[in-house]
């Protein structure tokens, strides 16, 4: 039951993940006055667990039985986001104002993601008996 | 984690980019009144290694502005010929303003981005900790 604990390997995974949608509203940002540029956006975290693992695979009670899922494992996929707004003159379509709201949400994901991590660390140790 | 360190090399490169063009921008200010100056461009591009895009920017190479120069009358100067003007520079003050305020406005942003990008990664390293 030990060797594959999921709390751990999905907060690991959204921490991954949001430390990949930093990278591509970075990157946004640092082109915002590149001439043609069409800013990358990485898809949402549920989506892209979905992807990877089937939530909806049948829980393994015993070792020997044959499991056909996932590994846990993350892809966080950068794909190009749709033109929703006006886009500049020289062809640019990076909005300052929406990346730094994007880049809110991505360290709210991010600490989330740590803080379940050391909360469930915290119960193992718990359970092992030591206090901290 | 090479994502995140990715980033840093990625806002980097923005706040690199944004400041020469700050550069530029001071240096046709502070010539806006010599005779026979042509303002100077910069356009940012991608920058590209091993023939792929690796996401930085990059200031590109500086272009001189053709607009027409402005014609200033004054029979006194030296450089003035027949009818008493000189070719002054094209820089317009409103503009060279505007252009500084919005560079500024793209390095802090990158800065930002930096710091949240750095904030994220000592916190990573902070779970060891414990």
């Amino acid at each position: 039951m030990f060797d594959r604990l999921e709390i751990f390997q999905k907060a690991q995974a959204m921490a991954f993940h949001a430390g990949a949608r930093q990278s591509a509203i970075a990157r946004n940002i640092a082109n915002a006055d590149t001439p043609g540029y069409r800013p990358a956006d990485v898809k949402p975290f549920a989506e892209a667990w979905r992807d990877v693992n089937n939530d909806f695979a049948p829980r393994q009670t015993r070792a020997s039985h044959f499991l056909a899922g996932g590994t846990g494992t993350m892809v966080a996929e950068v794909v190009a986001a749709p033109t929703e707004g006006a886009s500049a003159p020289n062809g640019n379509g990076v909005s300052l104002e929406s990346e730094m709201v994007k880049s809110a949400e991505v360290r709210h994901q991010h600490d989330m993601a740590l803080a379940i991590y050391g909360s469930a660390l915290g119960i193992l140790r718990a359970g092992l008996g030591r206090s901290r | 984690m090479s994502d995140l360190s990715q980033t840093l090399a990625l806002s980097a490169s923005g706040m690199q980019a944004q400041s020469a063009r700050l550069r530029h921008v001071s240096e046709n200010i502070a010539n806006a009144d010599t005779p026979g100056y042509q303002r100077k461009l910069v356009s940012f591009q991608g920058m590209v290694e091993d023939g792929r895009r690796t996401g930085q920017v990059e200031a590109g190479p500086v272009k001189l502005d053709r607009t027409t120069l402005t014609r200033i009358y004054d029979p006194s100067h030296p450089l003035a010929d027949a009818t008493g003007h000189y070719d002054g520079s094209n820089v317009d003050l409103v503009i060279e303003i505007a252009d500084a305020r919005e560079a500024q406005r793209s390095y802090e942003a990158n800065l930002r981005m930096f710091d949240q990008a750095r904030q994220m990664q000592s916190s990573l390293i902070e779970l060891l900790r414990r």
